[in-house]
Parts: structure tokens; sequence; C-alpha cells
């Protein structure tokens, strides 16, 4: 077994940074814990769920995907390579690694997207057993579990009562950062803690039939009343991927942006002529539920929910996705009672 | 009248005969949910059981006010809090509400104020709650910036903005944000970078604080709806602080009063206006 003690993951974060790597830890930042590029001083935590996820260290708010030189009234097209930094998703919860098979079936979809694909190649993942859950986890209802270790490339397990880790190589991405963390690691042996628990609240597979057979429920007015259409959920969810792209110039030069968009939002379906086809807050959150629980898995076989809670964590309105696929598969359990 | 019992009532009232079309109230989040209180939206007189009050109900409803399903269900009554209260004055104020479209469920700490108009939410406010003061520590954290030096001042913004989204929770979340297109939706021209860095975080947060400035009631919901912490509030009482001393602002007492920032004055001490 490779041990670290709990104190001293700082100090693996330290080491890989020496060794070049871009590390992406959980870090206490003022009175929370975000997902945040390691600098000396930071603390990692790994007991509280981070309110950011993983996913804008491989598709971020904004990117630069193309630049022109402006000459009058004409500009050249100058090259934007992908170039990211070899990156470790240092103790990442199995909710966000869940996530990126989300990202990876879109971003590969109709057109392999050069940047995405880019920062995922060189992007190696270490993923935290959860040693603690919390009231908005409900990973167990999506197919997850707090002890997934899928898709990780190596696995860090909480051990001898929160007092050590114990790392594990999956992938050979793995077993080259258990090389790179040299002498952090020790060997020798420990007591694995048991994972924290998450109980199941709903059942997924009647949420996706009930959605197919539901896009007129009057569910729908009632759960768009409270949205506020802040977006928020949108962009902590680890599995949300839509964007929008914008020409900004200047007289001398222009870049084409990339930047993070979200169906909660009025003008994402705005059209030019002044139509929209998603009028209200209704339309727009039932196009959330449905993305993620009808027309993804439709489309690629899996769900594009994970079940991390943030959404629910973080509405200023107390809307949370949880609570809407609860009463759904309430409702779906009703209507197959009443027909029988 | 005991609070809930009183709120409750006169929902269902207001419901019943007709004078509101939808409650806009909140409540209690069953089982084992992080957040304890939620808005919650009646529109049936036998459902008004479901509304509570209590000091954890810090969402300000009157964002609410600004939706079109919403305001499609005017005559719309709002449980409101002090916060919430002045937010609805000032909306009055902005030709935003009438007494037509919005009737006011007055409460406070541990009281029911009972069913209000918007004058008398108004004399409500400047009777009971005339000295509603921001927090004490928003207080200290303005003066430990304001004795910074201009390179630790630009430091601690530059560091916060930097973690800006562009998500727009805050204005989603302020009940004044009512723009049906925001100056940062704008492209032809396009006034701020759409990117969530530099220069484009630090002109979105900038502008926003302007203008509120002289209209911020400071409830506080766009620091509470900002997923990445930042400290709006301190731009925002700031601003309050300036409007207040420069110019009279007391946004959200007077239905008749003229917004700092929408009205100007001819006699106005600075003279770059003559």
């Amino acid at each position: 077994m490779n041990l670290i003690d709990a104190d001293k993951l700082t100090d693996l974060a330290a080491t890989l940074a020496a060794a070049g790597y871009r590390v992406v830890a959980p870090v206490r930042d003022e009175d929370a814990v975000r997902l945040k590029v390691w600098s000396p001083g930071a603390v990692i935590e790994t007991a509280t769920i981070p309110v950011n996820s993983a996913k804008e260290f491989l598709f971020p708010p904004s990117e630069v995907i193309g630049r022109y030189a402006l000459d009058g009234g004409d500009f050249t097209s100058q090259e934007v390579r992908a170039d990211p930094p070899r990156t470790v998703l240092l103790a990442v919860r199995p909710c966000d690694v869940a996530g990126l098979a989300v990202l990876d079936a879109v971003f590969n979809w109709e057109c392999r997207d050069t940047f995405y694909n880019a920062r995922r190649a060189a992007t190696t993942i270490i993923a935290l057993v959860c040693p603690t859950s919390d009231a908005e986890c409900f990973c167990t209802s999506v197919g997850g579990a707090p002890d997934s270790t899928r898709g990780a490339d190596a696995v860090l397990q909480s051990a001898d009562g929160g007092r050590r880790f114990v790392l594990s190589p999956v992938t050979e991405k793995g077993a080259a950062i258990l090389k790179a963390a040299g002498s952090t690691l020790a060997e020798g042996h420990a007591r694995i803690d048991p994972p924290a628990s998450v109980s199941e609240r709903f059942d997924a597979v009647a949420v996706t039939e009930w959605l197919g057979a539901n896009f007129e429920s009057p569910l729908w007015q009632e759960w768009g009343l409270a949205c506020l259409g802040c977006g928020a959920c949108t962009h902590v969810c680890p599995t949300c991927h839509c964007f929008d792209l914008q020409d900004e110039a200047t007289r001398r030069e222009a870049v084409r942006l990339r930047n993070w968009d979200s169906c909660a939002l009025a003008l994402f379906t705005a059209h030019a002529g002044g139509h929209n086809p998603r009028p209200t807050q209704t339309e727009r959150r039932r196009q959330r539920v449905m993305h993620k629980f009808r027309y993804f898995p439709e489309r690629f076989g899996i769900l594009a929910c994970t079940g991390c809670g943030r959404c629910g964590r973080l509405c200023p309105a107390g809307v949370t996705m949880c609570e809407a696929c609860c009463k759904i598969a309430e409702a779906a359990k009703a209507a197959k009672a009443d027909a029988k | 009248m005991d609070l809930i019992a009183g709120l409750r009532t006169d929902a269902a009232a207001l419901l019943s005969d007709g004078r509101a079309k939808l409650v806009i109230g909140y409540r209690a989040v069953p089982g084992q949910g992080g957040k304890e209180r939620a808005p919650v939206f009646v529109t049936d007189p036998a459902r008004v059981d479901v509304l509570v009050y209590d000091a954890s109900c810090r969402q300000n409803l009157a964002a609410y006010l600004k939706k079109p399903e919403v305001r499609a269900r005017s005559p719309v009554a709002v449980v409101a809090p002090p916060p919430v209260m002045r937010s609805i004055v000032l909306l009055a104020a902005e030709s935003q509400i009438t007494d037509a479209t919005v009737v006011v469920l007055g409460v406070g700490e541990g009281v029911y104020h009972g069913v209000l108009d918007i004058a008398q939410t108004a004399a409500l406010l400047r009777g009971k709650y005339a000295d509603l003061a921001p927090p004490a520590t928003l207080v200290r954290e303005i003066e430990r910036i304001a004795a910074m030096t201009a390179e630790e001042r630009a430091a601690f913004w530059t560091a916060r903005f930097a973690r800006c989204i562009r998500c727009y929770a805050c204005r989603a979340a302020c009940p004044l944000c009512y723009c049906t297109r925001c100056i940062v939706e704008k492209n032809v021209p396009q006034w701020i970078s759409s990117a969530a860095a530099g220069h484009g975080n630090y002109a979105w947060n900038i502008i926003r604080a302007f203008h509120l400035a002289g209209r911020c009631t400071l409830c506080g919901a766009c620091e509470a709806a900002c997923p990445q912490g930042i400290p709006i509030m301190l731009l925002n009482v700031l601003a309050a602080e300036e409007a207040t001393r420069d110019f009279d602002a007391r946004p959200g007492y007077d239905p008749a009063e003229k917004p700092v920032i929408g009205s100007w004055n001819p006699d106005d001490k600075a003279d770059f206006i003559k």
C-alpha cells in the first residue's frame, strides 16, 4: 500500500507541482472549499464537497478559440493552438469524475473538440473515495456511488480513521503520478475506512420514463415559478456543457471566445427576430430536467446528472434537481397505481 | 394575531376574494435538504398552510415581481419582511409596480403587520424600520479596505473579480435588476467584454454597483446568490453610503421619491451640470 498522512496531501501537491504538473485540488478559499489550481500555501480540504465542479479545468468558463489580425477592411486568421498544461485533478469526488464521461461523450459527438480533448489527454484523475457526504448528495440514485472508481487514473482512500490516505494506481497515467510523488508516499499497511453512505432517493428509470410522456405536465409551471433564471446551477454542474460563441474586436485584432452559456437564461434561446421558443422559466426549467434525464440518455446511453447535489446546495431559490426527480418518481408511481 | 396564523388567514382571504391571484411566500423544505426555507407559490386558498415565516427566510421574494409568468398572475401578494418591503416601495417609486399589481403581507421578527398597500408599507418602514443599517461586519470590512493603499485595494478586488464566472446570478436574484436587456448583453457595440476574465469582470461588477447606487436596499440577495463568493455587498454598501451622504438618498422608504440615478436637479451642488 502507498500511504500518505492525511495532513501531508499538501506535500503531495507540492511534489507534483515541482514535477511540472498543474495541480487542481479542493482548497480552503475564505469561507468555502473550492477546486482551484493549487499554489504554495493553499490548504487542501477533503471533508467538504467543493462548491464548483472539476469541469472548468477541462472546459473553462471563457477561452479564446480563434484569433484574427485586422488591417483596415482585411483580416488574417491566426492559429490558436490547444497547448494545455499537464494537469492532475487531485482528490476529486466520484461524482465529478462521472461528469467527465458526459463531457467526453458530447465533445466527441459530431466533431472532436480540439481544445477539450487536448486538455482531457493532458489530465490525470486522482479520485477521492468520498469520506463524507451531505444532505444534497444523491449519486446512488443516478448510478453512482461514493466509492465508485470508474474513470479514475488513481484512487485516494481514507484510512486508519482519517489519519492517512491510501493511494492506489488504476491506469498507467495513475502509475506515473505515483512515480512522480516519490518519497511523499510511504510503503506500509493501513485499514481502509468505510466510504460515506448516500441513500437512494428516487428511481431514475421511472423518471426517464415519466419525462417521455409528460412534456406538458402542470408540474413544470409550478417549478418554473420558483426558478429565478440565474444559471448558477448550470455553472457549477459537472456535466452542463452549453456554450456561446462571441466575437470581440478592437481596431487591430479580434478574438473568437467560447463562453459558458446556460439554458436557465432567457437569451439562451432568443432568436434574432425576437421570437423565443422558451419564453418563460417553465420551459427553461423543463429543458434542464429533460436534457439530463431524457434527451442525453436517449442519445448517449448515460444520464447527464451525477447526483453531486451542487445545484441544490447553491440555488438561491431552493430549487433542486433531487427534489424535482423525487416528485417525478412519485408522480410516476401514482400514475402506475391509477392505471392498475 | 399570531404571525403564522395571521399570515395564513390573510393569504387565504386575499386568494378567496380575488384581491390576489398568487401569494408568494416561504415554505419549510421537507426532508433532509440543505436549505431550510424556499419560496412557495400559492394560488389555492386551501393550500395556505404551507406558508411559514421566521428568521431563516432570507430570500428577497420581490425578485419574482420581474418575471413575466408572475406578472401575468397579478395581483400578486408577497410575504415581505422589511428588506423586501423596501424593494417593493422602491419598485413602486420606479413605476414597476402599483397597488393594482402587488399586495404586501408584512412580516417582521416574530410580528405580523397585516395586509398593506404600498403607501402603508412605506409608512410602516418609516415608522418602525427607519434605521435599517448594514451589518456591522460589513461596515468594518469597508473601513479595512478604505485604509488600504491603492495597490492593496486593487489587488483585493482583482483577486475577487477574477472569481466571477459571469453567470449573472447576482442580477437574477436582485429585484432591482429588471432591465429586459442588460448592458452586459448589448453587443452592438460590445460595451463590456463577455469573457469571464480581466477587465470584463471588473467592468461588469463595477457597472452593476453603479446602477444600484442610491437604489440598493441592501437586502443581500446578490451576494447570497453568487456561486463564487464575491463580496458584492461591500460595493453596494459603499455606493449606498455615498448616495446617502451626497444625495440624501433613502431608497425604499417613499414611493414618490425620485431615484438618484434617474433624476437630476438644476440646483445640484456640483457645477459640472450647469
